[in-house]
């Protein structure tokens, strides 16, 4: 486990099984374009006018470098685990939390992935429940996992299906 | 093609009563008149027009106005029907563009009377049938007349609970499902009401805000502070005008169709929530009326989401006492042999008592004031939440009704070997966390409650209360003894679904804290008493 331990979240006995780090480089190309590009745009006007716009464009690419650095630690540190009940999602590195939902709570599965998390066959799987407070996604699965993660969701959501 | 021979065959389509259009047109009327007025205003100053002319212009708009209403509204009316099936509600409206609405029975959650003031005035009603689809998921009926309103009630919620309507379904003639038998429980004085409001922050500063003006004005000699902080003022008022007139007249009473709370001065509202559907209990107490001994209930509910506020309140003043006696009708049984202690423990005591697990001592330079305070239970029904000290606050939700749960933790409570714990609940007012509690203990409430609520919802009641009870029951005796401690997590269902009439179980399976209850016949009113409205 690359994240240090933490005496809370560590729950004995489950098997966390780790995210697609192909989900590294789609995060990272996101932050660059949304982030960086800015970020270099802005040096021009700064260069033209000077001084105090140069805290922009400093201000971007600091934050954007930051970034970068951050995504890998931060993708390494999602882990799910399917028990026979519930579905684990843990995640952070300074700031962890960690979600149980249990299947028959689930009311729908969303698959979904952007244009370059496409083209590196990667997707996220979203459990739904009545409660807008479970935050239950797993981003980053690879293509064929994320379909096997959303049909065995779909099977034993109805297998365990309680009402609200 | 189902639905086709569904909506033909078992449906009896109705309409809604012939002055709905007259009930709505005002609306119509008044948008248009607004805008003319609006729009047209300056035109009309400028028109050199004798009075009476200028009169009739006027008039000539309103009547317009009200006869464009009126016509829109008895066209949309002509357009709406709605139908009641074994097992579902339908709704089919729209004038341009047409919806139709079906909703489940058996996921009711709530069934509202509502009377705005015209229709109350007149006699008639709306029906709102909440579903617990988020905001928006209801089939709105209206407008009925008063007695229609509450017969289609009266025999949703019967249908809903999994009784057979005999020969209902022949429209007006028919026996209709008879009113669940009502007993009051609570009814909220005006004096009280207006004591928490005077009480109330918002209150508080408005006086406050108000006296420092006033002193202003006068130091200054002008007005101007006034006119500054006017909208305000004005939004304070309303605020705190809006909560007198909303929880006006609050009353609940308790019928095996669940509890009704009914609540409004001028725009009446009678709110009926089947057993179960309550899906976390929040009592607090802002420090203002801790001196008094009051409590304010609030509840989730599935459907209402958090921008319907008036919907979740099941108390909006309660002295402890009567605090017991509510929580009762939600949730009889705390699961604790001593249920009375327990809820005071909970309400306004710090440190272990009852069962009680705090923050630990290590944070206390974190959280100085509130780490004896913040904690929690776990007892075999409900997990119970308790945090602030200044404004007090406990929260309860039943095993059966936990969605999902989370552990939380930032770099210093990892420091401090603690994390924060939270139960997801459905949208609405409360959302149930605790903070800073020790490592090993918060992740084995975490492991403790996932299986509880896992137990509980294999066991957990039907969606229809009245059907299948006897028969899980006997389910419930089978498996019993099999499983170990898992007996003492069937003790909650297993209470006979009479209790929620008010009916106490003799004897009780755990003792009743809200014991306060009168016994049997004593205070049922009979069916015809059952929906009536008036205060």
């Amino acid at each position: 486990m690359p994240t240090p331990t933490s005496p809370a979240l560590d729950i004995e006995g489950v098997q966390w099984r780790p995210i697609s780090l192909r989900l590294i480089p789609v995060r990272q190309i996101s932050v660059g374009i949304f982030l960086g590009l800015p970020g270099l745009v802005t040096i021009w006007p700064a260069i033209v006018v000077g001084s105090a716009m140069w805290l922009l464009p400093i201000g971007l690419l600091a934050l954007t470098a930051w970034l970068l650095w951050l995504i890998p630690r931060q993708v390494r540190a999602i882990g799910y685990a399917e028990l026979e009940d519930d579905l684990l999602i843990r995640r952070g590195v300074m700031f962890r939390s960690l979600v149980v939902v249990p299947y028959g709570r689930m009311q729908y599965v969303d698959v979904e992935a952007g244009p370059i998390a496409r083209k590196m066959k990667i997707a996220a799987v979203q459990l739904h429940t009545a409660s807008a407070g479970s935050d239950a996604s797993i981003p980053g699965l690879a293509e064929e996992e994320a379909a096997r993660l959303r049909d065995q969701l779909t099977a034993r959501g109805e297998a365990r299906l309680a009402g609200l | 093609m189902s639905i086709d021979r569904a909506t033909k065959a078992e449906v009896d389509w109705r309409k809604l009563h012939r002055v709905t259009p007259l009930l709505n047109a005002w609306k119509v009327a008044a948008a248009l008149i607004a805008i003319f007025v609006w729009q047209y205003s300056d035109t009309l100053g400028q028109l050199d027009l004798p009075a009476t002319q200028l009169l009739l212009v006027i008039i000539g708009v309103i009547v317009v106005g009200s006869l464009i209403g009126l016509g829109y509204s008895a066209l949309a009316w002509s357009r709406t029907r709605y139908g009641v099936s074994p097992e579902s509600v339908y709704l089919h409206s729209g004038v341009l563009f047409r919806q139709q609405r079906h909703l489940r029975l058996d996921r009711v959650q709530t069934v509202d009377v509502t009377q705005p003031l015209l229709a109350r005035l007149f006699g008639f009603a709306s029906l709102k049938i909440e579903s617990a689809g988020g905001a928006g998921s209801n089939l709105t009926l209206s407008f009925l007349t008063e007695d229609e309103a509450q017969r289609l009630r009266n025999e949703l919620l019967a249908r809903a609970a999994g009784l057979t309507v005999e020969e209902a379904a022949d429209g007006a003639a028919a026996p209709s499902a008879p009113a669940a038998p009502e007993r009051e429980v609570l009814a909220l004085a005006p004096g009280r009401l207006v004591g928490s409001l005077a009480l109330s922050f918002w209150v508080m500063a408005f006086v406050i805000a108000g006296a420092v003006l006033v002193v202003l004005a006068v130091v200054n000699q002008s007005l101007a502070p006034f006119l500054g902080v006017a909208p305000a003022l004005l939004g304070a008022a309303a605020y705190v005008w809006s909560r007198f007139a909303g929880e006006f007249a609050f009353r609940v009473a308790t019928s095996p169709d669940g509890v009704r709370v009914r609540q409004g001065l001028l725009e009446s509202k009678a709110r009926t929530v089947p057993p179960g559907r309550v899906q976390a209990v929040q009592v607090t107490q802002p420090l203002l009326w801790r001196k008094r001994g009051w409590w304010r209930l609030q509840v989730n509910i599935a459907g209402y989401g958090a921008e319907e506020t008036t919907g979740s309140v099941l108390y909006p003043v309660a002295t402890t006492e009567e605090v017991g006696r509510l929580l009762y009708l939600v949730q009889p049984d705390l699961g604790d042999p001593r249920p009375l202690e327990l809820l005071e423990a909970g309400l306004s005591g710090t440190g272990g008592d009852e069962g009680f697990v705090t923050s630990p001592r290590r944070v206390r330079w974190l959280d100085p004031w509130v780490w004896r305070r913040t904690g929690f239970r776990v007892t075999d029904t409900v997990t119970i939440l308790r945090t602030g000290r200044i404004w007090r606050r406990l929260v309860i939700v039943p095993h059966e009704r936990t969605q999902s749960l989370g552990l939380s933790e930032g770099p210093l409570d990892r420091r401090l070997r603690v994390a924060n714990f939270s139960l997801h609940s459905t949208p609405g007012p409360i959302t149930p966390m605790v903070t800073h509690i020790d490592a090993d203990t918060v992740r084995e409430l975490l492991v403790d409650v996932a299986d509880r609520a896992r137990r509980a919802r294999r066991e957990a009641g039907p969606e229809r209360w009245m059907l299948p009870r006897t028969a899980r029951l006997a389910v419930g005796a089978e498996s019993g003894p099999g499983e170990e401690t898992g007996g003492s997590g069937v003790a909650g269902p297993a209470v006979p679904p009479g209790v929620y009439g008010g009916i106490l179980p003799s004897p009780p399976v755990r003792p009743v804290y809200g014991g306060v209850l009168p016994g049997r016949s004593a205070g049922t009113t009979s069916p015809g008493d059952g929906g009536r409205m008036h205060g």
